[in-house]
């Protein structure tokens, strides 16, 4: 008894003495599991989604809620981080994806039960440096080829500028959080985050590329939402009216004239058109991704989220706004039955189910 | 044993002889000098004033409060504010009338003194904004446009921006149907340095606010720490009310018992002139009154009375016997000293272990307590006797006291009954079953309040009905819980102390009876989502610095102090019952013994349920503490008095039987062992020795004359018992008026005490001798103290 109390001290101590040396602080977001809480349905939720007939809710802390009964019933699932977490996808019913704060994702490969972190911030920093430093290396050599080109030249300086600041944003450590994900296969996909930070896999999640060169982003705009259309074209919406196309599949993007200098936070595709929302109730509409048209819904509050199904979209927004249509031309209120911000919503077997500032809300019948 | 008691008693009993010397040979003087002195304490005692302070109702060397009483400086813009709800009994807040009235009571408040005029908060004062964000970033103004007129188109705007100002549940009712004005107080005023004087503030509040703007259509609700003390000492003076109530019906009773002017006027003065020395003497000492001590002098005036009464029952006897006043009165003197001066110590003593309770209200009831009975020796065991001698008792009482002692069948001749074997052994059964109920029903107990609201007021007066309508109608109840996150200088607001309190909060939303918390946290993860356009995926806290010192450039007052090493996290209860107090000062220290360090300490505890924890507390471990240090010191004395065990069991245990009882009572009524109630056991046992203590001398009395027990009994009801009979009465008169006191801490310790003073005396009349004839007190074991032949000589000599 005695000499196990020993050890464990001794191990203890060994562990204090090692945490003195490793980077991470003792109680790290990253790596401290979440807190169990009774009320954690009731918590900030910022995104759901549907695993077959499971429901998946993830917010703030760590938080990761799980429902088999169309969301009447949720068991927080343990996790072994507790940064806010922003957005969940699955790409089927089995294989699913969250990302968070301080640059984390973390994956599960049975539906949702059990969660492992598989990429953090100081990865991610890593892996940008990388990518700079390789395109510097790449640009050096090819300027050396060609001292006068006077574009060569102001591509390096942007690209060294760049190196530096990631060198600063690595030293900084994990402080980019990771803000959409969009699987367009089981092995292509997509993770969206601050200050224009953009990675993408091609092995289903095994190895991931930094993206975010490839977007014409010099302020280093928040990228906020992506989705994928009938076509296949990829849209990135952003702060500050940031709005990207690529038409091959992710290689390439185009910086598309946008409607708004606002900040779009969701843009998603209904029945063959695209929506692109954000700041202050700005609403619009686009057939092709390259014309839109604003869309007049009574309501200026902040939209934050959109879902869309064979027959609907709705959008969520601040003060408890939900705005449902069923053309993509005109937008009904609905009563939320509260005044709290949403974020998110997901329909299963016609139950509409919220998630917002004050956790999962039950939205009431109104099949017109 | 003997050694000791001796070595104790020796001198008590050869200061007998001087003390009797002394003053009735020089009765003059003795009247001079107490003329003298209850002039000067008069004096002293108008100039005593009402005090209620903060500070001394909490545990000040709890952890808690020792924490607290650190970072006060920093925390002083917490706790003391007022709030005043302004509310519509038709329609909404949106109406040009209403807004007028709110601008009004606004103005009003800005100008009462002690406010702290620049934190004063309504949705009509500049402090209070709306912002919005929008694609150039955050816009604002005051919620009030400058352009406001009155019109229903303004009235659009002021709803508009209510709503975006993020105020509903804070400054405007959840149901748009009041707002308040958020007072804050300084507790010294930084100009002037002047004490708040919650008494002039709370009268100020009524007058000028509740009296002038509450209509037909409006309400006015306040509520606030100031508030409370300020009710507090108001009804605290009405007890002044009672105390004259008090005087003349202990007057009747007097008389009614003694059937003699004198010898009902006589112990009444003398037992005021107890009081007004009291009081006299905690102001010469500094003291002020405060509510709890408020009911000291009931008490002294009570016990003093009781006092009185025995020597001027012992007075009738010996007149009845054939004494002059002078001799009778001397009589009287001698026949009590020991008994009433061993009484009147055990009282004190009582009192005086009231003191290992470090509550300052408590050490300073025991005080004042202790005062009072050291007092009364004075008044009523000297100056008394002194006054009767000079008056006499008068010739219908010596009639009365001389037919008392002859007649045979008196109604006490029924109680013999307890003395005879077979009454003895019901009696003590009843009492063995009573005790075991007793116990039963006391595991009950519970510490601290029970009722919702301010606890020391009644439910359903006026502040606790303003309490519950601000708990119904916003979103932050009244009992607040802080703990104080405390770090190096500059580090309240990195990431890594920012980020665990985030955890903490969210840790605390798990905890039973926590409705919400607040902290510098939410400032920044707010502002840190506004500064990212409102998003909510940004609502968290940032791990860049750099972010964080942004979202931390305006912050609200009280959530950090000025060096950054304090960061206090505020939690709303549901409630401060001891349940709900215990569970989250265990879930707090469980957090803190796992996350804590060095650089981020989590400390308790400030805030009212924060006190009232500590409080709890160390009320707990001091009951039973008092307990065996009351019962302790009342055994030794007697032990010391009496010489014999068994004498100490027919004593103590009645009074024990009794303090069961009262805690069963507390348990089945709902009352908390609390400050307030806390002491009435200890004033219960101090008191009640009185009773055992006169019966049983006089009872052992009869026994050494060689009397059987039923006739000693019998001869001693006729005599002491009587008067302990009317004692009970005087002390249960003195008290149970308390229980129509406003203030519910007064009310319940008049019930308890009132509960105690009877079931004591009952005690003693009627356990005490049933346990005698149990454990067979009869034969020769009975010793006396007092009463030698040479005593016999002197005086027949005088």
């Amino acid at each position: 008894m005695g000499s196990i109390q020993l050890k464990l001290r001794w191990l203890l101590s060994a562990t204090l003495l090692l945490q003195l040396f490793l980077p991470v602080a003792a109680n790290d977001r990253l790596t401290t599991p979440a807190v169990k809480t009774v009320r954690a349905s009731q918590a900030l939720l910022l995104d759901i989604t549907a695993a077959g007939q499971q429901l998946i809710a993830v917010g703030d802390q760590g938080v990761v809620l799980r429902s088999s009964d169309e969301g009447l019933s949720w068991q927080q699932i343990q996790t072994p981080f507790s940064v806010m977490l922003t957005s969940t996808f699955f790409t089927d019913e089995q294989r699913g994806w969250v990302v968070g704060h301080d640059g984390l994702m973390a994956f599960t490969n049975d539906a949702g039960l059990s969660w492992q972190t598989g990429l953090d911030g100081n990865q991610i920093n890593r892996l940008r440096l990388e990518r700079l430093q390789e395109l510097l290396l790449e640009a050096e050599s090819l300027s050396d080829a060609d001292p006068d080109n006077e574009a060569l030249l102001e591509r390096l300086d942007l690209l060294s500028w760049q190196v530096d600041d990631a060198q600063v944003a690595q030293e900084e450590g994990p402080s980019v959080p990771l803000l959409d994900i969009l699987f367009t296969s089981p092995e292509r996909g997509y993770l969206l985050g601050g200050y224009g930070l953009l990675l993408r896999t091609d092995d289903g999640g095994q190895s991931w590329q930094y993206w975010g060169d490839r977007l014409e982003n010099p302020d280093s705009f928040h990228l906020n939402a992506m989705t994928v259309d009938h076509r296949g074209f990829l849209y990135i919406a952003g702060e500050a009216g940031l709005l990207f196309r690529s038409i091959d599949d992710g290689v390439s993007w185009e910086t598309l004239d946008s409607p708004y200098e606002g900040s779009f936070f969701a843009v998603t595709e209904f029945d063959h058109q695209l929506f692109l929302m954000g700041l202050r109730g700005h609403l619009y509409r686009s057939e092709d991704g390259l014309d839109w048209i604003a869309v007049e819904t009574g309501s200026g509050a902040t939209l934050n989220g959109a879902y869309s199904s064979q027959d609907k979209v709705l959008l969520l927004g601040a003060g408890g706004t939900v705005l449902q249509s069923s053309d993509g031309l005109r937008f009904k209120r609905l009563d939320s039955g509260g005044r709290s911000s949403l974020s998110a919503a997901v329909i299963i077997d016609h139950k509409t189910v919220l998630v917002g500032e004050q956790g999962v809300v039950m939205l009431e019948a109104n099949d017109e | 044993m003997n050694k000791l008691s001796q070595l104790i008693m020796a001198p008590i009993k050869g200061s007998e002889e001087f003390a009797e010397r002394f003053l009735f040979h020089r009765r003059l003087l003795v009247l001079v000098v107490f003329a003298l002195a209850t002039l000067f304490l008069a004096w002293q005692a108008v100039q005593i004033r009402p005090d209620a302070s903060f500070v001394k109702m909490i545990p000040t060397s709890h952890p808690y409060v020792v924490n607290y009483l650190k970072n006060r400086d920093d925390l002083s813009g917490l706790g003391n504010s007022v709030r005043v709800a302004v509310a519509v009994k038709e329609g909404d807040i949106f109406t040009a009338e209403y807004q007028q009235a709110l601008q009004q009571i606004t103005d009003e408040l800005f100008f009462i003194p002690g406010v702290d005029r620049a934190a004063l908060k309504s949705i009509w004062t500049p402090n209070v904004r709306w912002t919005e964000v929008t694609e150039e970033g955050f816009v604002g103004g005051p919620v009030i446009p400058p352009e406001y007129d009155g019109s229903p188109e303004s009235l659009d705007q002021v709803r508009t921006n209510v709503l975006r100002s993020g105020q509903v549940g804070l400054l405007v009712a959840n149901d748009f149907r009041s707002a308040i004005v958020q007072v804050p107080l300084f507790d010294k005023h930084p100009d002037t340095g002047e004490k708040l004087n919650y008494q002039a503030l709370s009268e100020q509040l009524e007058s000028l606010i509740r009296d002038k703007y509450e209509s037909d259509n409006l309400s006015i609700h306040i509520t606030g720490f100031a508030k409370i003390i300020g009710d507090l000492i108001a009804g605290a003076v009405q007890v002044v009310i009672f105390f004259g109530i008090a005087i003349l019906i202990t007057l009747v009773l007097l008389y009614l018992y003694s059937r003699s002017v004198s010898g009902a006027l006589v112990p009444l003065a003398c037992s005021i002139v107890a009081v007004i020395w009291q009081l006299g003497l905690l102001k010469t000492l500094g003291y002020g009154l405060d509510p709890y001590s408020m009911l000291v002098p009931f008490l002294v005036f009570a016990i003093a009375v009781s006092h009185g009464v025995q020597i001027v029952n012992t007075i009738a006897l010996e007149s009845a016997r054939g004494a002059d006043s002078w001799l009778a009165a001397r009589r009287a003197f001698r026949a009590l000293y020991i008994p009433g001066l061993t009484a009147l110590l055990s009282d004190g003593i009582g009192f005086v272990t009231l003191m290992v309770i470090e509550i300052r209200v408590i050490q300073d009831l025991a005080i004042a307590a202790s005062l009072g009975v050291a007092v009364i020796i004075l008044t009523n065991l000297f100056l008394l006797p002194v006054i009767m001698s000079l008056v006499g008792i008068g010739k219908t009482a010596t009639k009365r006291a001389a037919l008392a002692e002859q007649k045979q069948h008196s109604g006490w001749q029924l109680l013999t009954w307890f003395a005879r074997p077979r009454g003895a052994f019901t009696a003590v059964g009843v009492a063995l079953v009573l005790l075991g109920l007793g116990l039963f029903q006391s595991q009950q107990l519970q510490i601290g309040d029970l009722d919702t609201g301010a606890p020391e007021l009644r439910p359903d007066s006026r502040y606790n009905q303003d309490n519950r309508f601000i708990t119904e109608n916003y979103s932050t109840s009244s009992d607040i819980f802080v703990v104080m996150v405390g770090t190096e200088n500059e580090q309240c607001s990195s990431f890594e102390t920012l980020s665990l309190v985030d955890r903490f909060q969210h840790y605390l939303t798990d905890i039973k009876g926590v409705q919400s918390s607040v902290s510098l946290v939410d400032v920044s993860r707010r502002v840190t989502s506004g500064l990212n356009e409102g998003n909510l995926k940004w609502r968290t806290v940032s791990r860049n610095q750099l972010v964080i010192n942004a979202s931390l450039s305006y912050v609200p007052a009280g959530l950090m102090n000025p060096s950054c090493s304090l960061l206090p996290v505020i939690i709303f209860l549901d409630d401060h019952k001891a349940s709900t107090l215990t569970g989250v000062t265990q879930a707090v220290g469980q957090f803190a013994d796992q996350y804590g360090s060095e650089q981020i300490r989590f400390e308790m505890a400030a805030g009212n349920s924060g006190f009232e924890a500590a409080t709890n507390q160390v009320i707990s471990t001091a009951q039973y503490q008092m307990l065996a240090w009351v019962y302790g010191v009342v055994s030794l004395l007697c032990l010391l008095t009496f010489r014999s065990f068994k004498t100490l069991i027919c004593i103590i245990a009645p009074l024990a039987l009794t303090s069961v009882l009262c805690q069963a009572l507390m348990a089945s009524m709902g009352i908390g062992v609390k400050v307030a109630t806390l002491p009435v056991i200890a004033l219960g046992v101090g008191i009640g020795v009185d009773y055992g203590i006169y019966i049983y001398s006089k009872l052992s009395t009869y026994l050494v004359q060689g009397m059987p027990l039923r006739d000693a009994y019998l001869n001693t009801l006729k005599t002491t018992g009587k008067s302990v009979a009317f004692t009970g009465m005087t002390l249960a008169i003195g008290v149970v008026l308390w229980v129509m006191s406003p203030i519910k801490f007064q009310a319940d310790m008049g019930i308890l005490l009132t509960f105690m003073f009877l079931w004591n005396m009952l005690g003693a009349l009627i356990l005490l001798p049933a346990l005698a004839c149990v454990l067979g007190c009869e034969k020769s074991t009975v010793t006396l103290p007092k009463k030698d032949s040479r005593k016999q000589e002197t005086e027949n000599a005088l």
